[in-house]
């Protein structure tokens, strides 16, 4: 009866550490393993390749949850702004016709510098750094 | 010698400059300590009832002779007020606009306190309804001092001003409103309450949104002049410019222009435009299709597909997005559904913006691809909740584990002490 009674409390105990030493190891598989969704708090992001990104053009690029619009000049340089636009909310787009920056939703426009330039937006678009590094655009965001 | 020369460029920017509302407070102070015409007026209590010290003129160092003419060095009110010293005394109300137009429209004069200001707003005025109507000698309609005030006029980016955007369509209302002011004119004098309902009034006035159009923005201001057929759809084409370019573009163009019917107010209204709603297209009793087209023609068929495409993707939208506030509320991870979703709002605006071109099949191709948008959100969404409840169980079976453990342990120490004992 005694032998009985250790066996099932060895049982228990071993069952017992088996799951606590799961229960401690799984979290630290998943921290280890990255996550198929990005992190929430983004401070920089790629933007792909400067050679790959034709000149005078624009694209949205997924900066944590907002949009950022990144631009390529005449002159090759790269610009990335809030592609949010200051009124409300639609995502803006780059015109390569008038090389400004255009909300279709009331016709405003931001220059090239991301200030207001015409239509109902009351701000400028916040202003994101460029670094090219290794021919890799990387966006960063100044505020962090 | 250095210093002083940097302390007198920076005291002299400093009065250049037009924010400083300190030193400019200091010279209006002054001003009106040494104007003969301010201090008697004040002293006899007999100041213009609108006068203000914030007043632009006055900031400026304008005083009352600027406008009024006379010699305010004089004390003695019949040599100040003299005719032969250019005493002007009250315009006449249909003399006004040349009155102010005397510095407004000399460009040599008005540029050296801005260089880059209109000096074509009485050019402008004589083309209004009011210009016209003042020349015709109806001293009744309104002249510069009716909408900007006599002698309190700050800068009109001034929330004071009554030309701020917020204030104008209250300071518009003040004649178009009162309806014995326009007995006589046979146009309503309702637009203020339909403009304050409108989905513009309501951004302007509620949400303070000065980017949202007051009643200058479509019937000019200066030159304010009811907009024709023609010019409405330019006028609303003004920011909502792919609509009209759809529009322009849709089937619809050309009839609208042959039955002289207004392009956007036809559905919308003008003063009372209300926010635009999906029922508006269809064949429901809230749809405006309705009004011209009737069962089984061609616009009927057409407006009862659009609606479809709309529905199909609000419904697909909507589902993403109750379940992105699930998502939030369990305190999971949103960024990717939340960028799709912003997208997914992109989308939608522009098949709604799509529906001005009267074609279901475009609309019905950009519902599409809002909807794979949507159902990728929803699909991100849902396996958030999925992992959320995931991580629920794996915590309860964790501390299942974890009681068990503590529970044979203590009956093992016990009986491991008696044994012992």
């Amino acid at each position: 009866m005694k032998t009985n009674r250790r066996k099932f409390l060895n049982f228990l105990i071993g069952g017992g550490l088996l799951g606590w030493i799961s229960s401690v190891v799984y979290p630290i598989i998943s921290y280890l393993i990255p996550p198929k969704i990005p992190e929430a708090n983004v401070s920089s992001v790629s933007g792909g390749m400067a050679a790959d990104f034709p000149t005078n053009t624009g694209k949205i690029i997924q900066f944590g949850r907002k949009p950022v619009l990144l631009i390529k000049d005449d002159n090759g340089e790269f610009h990335a702004f809030d592609g949010t636009c200051t009124h409300l909310d639609c995502i803006v787009q780059y015109r390569p016709d008038t090389k400004q920056i255009w909300c279709a939703c009331h016709n405003g426009t931001f220059d090239m510098s991301g200030s207001n330039v015409s239509g109902p937006p009351p701000r400028p678009l916040q202003e994101f750094t460029v670094n090219i590094i290794n021919d890799e655009i990387i966006i960063i965001n100044p505020t962090g | 010698m250095k210093i002083s020369l940097i302390v007198s460029m920076i005291l002299a920017g400093m009065l250049l400059y037009p924010g400083t509302t300190i030193v400019q407070a200091e010279i209006t102070d002054q001003l009106v300590a040494e104007d003969n015409c301010v201090s008697c007026h004040l002293e006899m209590e007999i100041l213009p009832a609108d006068f203000q010290k914030y007043d632009i003129h006055l900031q400026r160092g304008l005083s009352c002779a600027g406008c009024h003419g006379g010699d305010p060095s004089s004390d003695d009110p019949e040599e100040s007020m003299d005719p032969k010293k250019g005493f002007i005394g009250k315009p006449a109300l249909k003399d006004i606009p040349q009155f102010c137009g005397k510095c407004h429209s000399n460009i040599d004069f008005m540029r050296t306190y801005r260089p880059r200001i209109a000096t074509d707003q009485v050019q402008q005025y004589y083309t209004s309804i009011h210009g016209k109507k003042l020349k015709s000698g109806d001293t009744k309609v309104a002249e510069c001092v009716s909408c900007h005030t006599a002698h309190a006029i700050p800068s009109g980016k001034d929330g004071r001003s009554t030309v701020y955007p917020l204030n104008i369509p209250s300071m518009c209302d003040k004649c178009h409103g009162d309806s014995e002011h326009m007995k006589g004119y046979k146009i309503p004098t309702n637009q203020f309450e339909k403009y304050a309902r409108s989905v513009h009034g309501i951004n302007l006035l509620e949400n303070k949104d000065i980017g949202a159009p007051a009643c200058n923005d479509c019937h000019g201001n200066h030159g304010a002049t009811p907009p024709g057929i023609e010019s409405v759809s330019h006028v609303c084409g003004g920011c909502h410019v792919n609509n009209l370019d759809y529009f322009k573009e849709s089937p619809m163009s050309e009839p609208y222009v042959d039955l002289e019917i207004h392009a956007c107010e036809q559905c919308h209204g003008y003063h009372e435009v209300s926010k635009t709603s999906d029922e508006m297209f269809g064949v429901s009793e809230k749809s405006v299709c309705n009004e011209c087209h009737t069962e089984a023609d061609a616009g009927y068929i057409a407006a009862q597909k659009i609606h479809t495409s709309l529905s199909n993707f609000v419904s697909a939208y909507d589902s993403a997005e109750a379940q992105l506030r699930e998502v939030q509320k369990k305190g999971m991870d949103d960024v990717e559904v939340l960028f799709l979703l912003k997208e997914a709002h992109q989308v939608l605006i522009h098949t709604r913006t799509l529906t001005h071109t009267f074609t279901p099949s475009k609309v019905e191709e950009k519902s599409q691809e809002g909807i794979e948008k949507s159902r990728q959100a929803l699909e991100i969404a849902s396996l958030e909740i999925e992992d959320y409840y995931f991580r629920r169980r794996g915590f309860g079976i964790a501390t299942l584990f974890i009681t068990v453990l503590v529970i044979a342990l203590f009956f093992r120490i016990r009986s491991m002490d008696k044994e012992e004992k």
